[in-house]
C-alpha cells in the first residue's frame, strides 16, 4: 500500500467514527486526538478496524506509534507491504 | 460449544458490551435469565398495553456539537446515530422539600443557578465553587471513599441547600445510605443537573430491540431464558459457564453484568467484601385517562421531594418510607408523541427484610401491596393535586418483584454499596460491568459494558 493509500485509509476509518471530522485544517505532523477530539476509546477504533479489514495485530505498547497521520502512515508502511 | 466472550445479563450494560464486541468480532453470545431483555429497564404488557419497569427518564442529554459527552462517545462507540434514538428533552423536573423549599431545574443549567441565586443568596458563593469543583475534578481516578456530604456542607455551610442537592442524585444513583462517594456525586451532577434528562418517543422496548438489531446485525447471539447456575474456574482462570439445563459453554473471556456479590456466587467462591446493607424501593405505576391534568404540576417531569424534617435515604424501618421519594410523570418530556393514557410513578425507600417477611403468605403480600399504593396516593395528590378518581390501572413493584425480574440481591437496583470502578474481580479472564461496577443510570450502565470491554477485552484478543 502506498503511504497516499495509507493516509486516506486512516481518514476513511476516522471519518467512520465521526462522520462531522474536520479533516481540511488537520496537520499531519500533529496528534490526531487533539485536532479531532477524539478520545481514547474513540482512537481504540482505529486500531479495531485496522484488525477488521486488514488483519493487522497491533499491540498495546505500540498505540502511541498511532498519535499523528504522519507517525500511522510511518508504522504502518512497512505492515502493509502486500496489502 | 467455545465463544471468545459470553457476557452474563442481557441489560443495558450487557447490551452494550456486546454490541461493541461484536462491531469487531461477531462471535459473541449473550445469556439473559429472563424471558426478555433490559434487566431492570424493561417492560411487560397489561391490558394490553406496554408499561416500562424501570425507566423514569435517561440523564446524560447532550447536544449533538458536544463530543465528549457521554451520551454521544456512547452512541460513537456503538455505531448508533443520534436520528435512530428519537430523543425527548425533559420539560422542567423540581425538588421539593414540602412547606419549606423548592427548587427549579431543566436541561439549561442556568434555570437551576438563577434558582440557587434566588433561594439561597447567602450559599450562592459557595454553590459556584462547587461547581468548579465539579468541573475540574476527575471522577473516574479510582480513589476510597471520600464523602461528598461533607465537601459540599464545606463549600455551602447550608444544610438544606446540601440535602437538596443530594436529594435527587441519591433516589436516581446512590447505594449507600446518607451519603455518596466523591466520585459518584459528581458523575451524577454532571449527569443530571449540567446536562439533564431525556426520553425515547417510543418506550423503552425501542431502545432494547434497536440495541438487538444493531448487535443481531453483527452477527451477535443472545439466549434468553438461559439462566448461568456456574461459572466453571481452575485458580483465577475462567473456563467457562454452566447452565442451568446443565449445557456447558466454553469462553476465553466472561464478562459478568449480575453484581460482585452474584458473581462470587456463580463462581462458588465466598464474596471477598464485607456484606453492607443494601437499598430496596418500592413503586407504583399510576396510570390516569389522558385528559387528566394535574393543577399543582401540571407540566413537570419529575419531582424528587421531601416531607421530612430531615432529609434522610437509608433502609427505612418499616416496610416504605414515605417521607421521601421520586413522582415521575412520564408523558412530560418535549413533544411526546400522544399516548392513550398518561402515568404517575411514585418511588420510595423500602425495607427488603420485611417484604420478604410476607413472601410466603400471597394474599398479605398482595393486600400490603395494595396498601402501599393506597399509601403512596395522598403524597403524589398533596404534591401533584388530586387524580385518585382518574385512575383506571395500578400496579405497584415491591423489592421482591425487582430481585424475582432482574436478579439483583435483595432487589437493590443500585447494587452493592462498594463498587469496582476496574471491573477487575481478581480473575485472569472475568471482568465486572454494570451497576456494580460504578456507572449508574442507562447511559452510564452501557458506558460502564463498551468501557470494560474497551479497557480489558479487545485489546487482548
Amino acid at each position: 500500500m502506498t503511504r497516499d493509500a495509507i493516509k486516506d485509509l486512516i481518514l476513511e476509518i476516522i471519518e467512520d467514527i465521526d462522520e462531522d471530522a474536520d479533516f481540511e485544517t488537520l496537520q499531519p505532523e500533529k496528534p490526531l486526538r487533539d485536532q479531532l477530539d477524539l478520545d481514547s476509546m474513540d482512537f481504540l477504533d482505529i486500531v479495531m478496524e485496522l484488525r477488521k479489514r486488514h488483519k493487522l495485530q497491533i499491540p498495546e505498547e505500540d498505540y502511541p506509534e498511532l498519535a499523528t497521520l504522519d507517525s500511522c502512515v510511518n508504522y504502518l508502511e512497512p505492515l502493509l507491504t502486500d496489502a | 460449544m467455545h465463544i471468545p466472550l459470553v457476557i452474563i445479563g442481557g441489560g443495558l450494560s450487557g447490551l452494550a458490551a456486546a454490541l461493541r464486541f461484536a462491531r469487531f468480532i461477531p462471535d459473541v453470545l449473550v445469556l439473559e435469565k429472563h424471558s426478555r431483555v433490559g434487566g431492570l429497564n424493561s417492560y411487560y404488557y397489561r391490558n394490553n398495553r406496554l408499561f416500562e419497569t424501570g425507566l423514569h427518564a435517561i440523564t446524560n442529554y447532550a447536544p449533538p456539537k458536544v463530543k465528549s459527552a457521554p451520551l454521544n462517545r456512547l452512541l460513537r462507540q456503538l455505531k448508533i446515530k443520534r436520528s435512530e434514538l428519537d430523543l425527548h428533552q425533559q420539560n422542567q423536573s423540581e425538588i421539593r422539600f414540602l412547606d419549606c423549599e423548592s427548587l427549579v431545574f431543566s436541561n439549561d443549567f442556568s434555570l437551576f443557578d438563577a434558582e440557587v441565586a434566588a433561594k439561597f443568596p447567602a450559599g450562592h458563593d459557595g454553590f459556584l465553587k462547587l461547581l468548579r469543583l465539579i468541573n475540574e475534578y476527575d471522577p473516574f481516578q479510582p480513589l476510597p471513599f471520600i464523602s461528598a456530604r461533607k465537601i459540599i456542607q464545606e463549600h455551602l455551610q447550608d444544610q438544606l441547600l446540601t440535602d437538596m442537592l443530594l436529594c435527587p442524585l441519591m433516589f436516581y444513583g446512590s447505594s449507600i445510605e446518607d451519603d455518596m462517594d466523591l466520585g459518584q456525586f459528581i458523575i451524577m451532577f454532571r449527569a443530571i443537573f449540567l446536562e439533564g434528562m431525556f426520553r425515547p418517543g417510543g418506550t423503552i422496548k425501542d431502545l432494547l430491540d434497536l440495541l438487538l438489531k444493531h448487535y443481531q446485525d453483527h452477527g451477535g447471539t443472545i439466549r434468553t431464558k438461559a439462566a448461568v447456575s456456574r461459572i466453571i474456574s481452575k485458580g483465577s482462570s475462567i473456563h467457562g459457564v454452566e447452565l442451568a439445563n446443565g449445557e456447558e459453554i466454553s469462553c476465553d473471556y466472561l464478562l459478568s453484568t449480575i453484581g460482585s456479590e452474584e458473581t462470587f456466587a456463580l463462581l462458588e467462591k465466598p464474596y471477598p467484601g464485607e456484606s453492607l446493607p443494601r437499598l430496596g424501593f418500592v413503586e407504583t405505576i399510576f396510570e390516569i385517562q389522558a385528559e387528566t391534568i394535574l393543577p399543582k404540576a401540571a407540566d413537570r417531569t419529575i419531582i424528587f421531594y421531601n416531607a421530612a424534617e430531615k432529609f434522610t435515604y437509608r433502609q427505612p424501618d418499616q416496610l416504605v418510607d414515605f417521607n421521601s421519594g421520586v413522582i415521575c410523570m412520564p408523558q412530560n418530556f418535549q413533544d411526546l408523541p400522544p399516548r392513550p393514557f398518561k402515568e404517575v410513578r411514585t418511588t420510595h425507600l423500602a425495607n427488603y427484610d420485611q417484604w420478604n417477611s410476607l413472601k410466603n403468605d400471597k394474599s398479605s403480600y398482595n393486600s400490603t401491596k395494595d396498601n402501599i399504593a393506597l399509601n403512596s396516593l395522598p403524597i403524589a395528590e398533596k404534591i401533584l393535586g388530586n387524580f385518585a378518581e382518574n385512575i383506571v390501572y395500578r400496579d405497584t413493584f415491591t423489592p421482591l418483584t425487582i430481585e424475582r425480574f432482574t436478579a439483583k440481591k435483595k432487589g437493590a437496583i443500585y447494587g452493592n454499596p462498594v463498587k469496582i470502578k476496574d471491573g477487575d474481580i481478581g480473575y485472569n479472564n472475568l471482568y465486572l460491568a454494570g451497576t456494580d461496577q460504578g456507572f449508574l443510570g442507562i447511559i452510564g450502565s452501557m458506558l460502564s459494558g463498551v468501557s470494560i470491554v474497551n479497557q480489558h477485552i479487545l485489546p487482548c484478543l
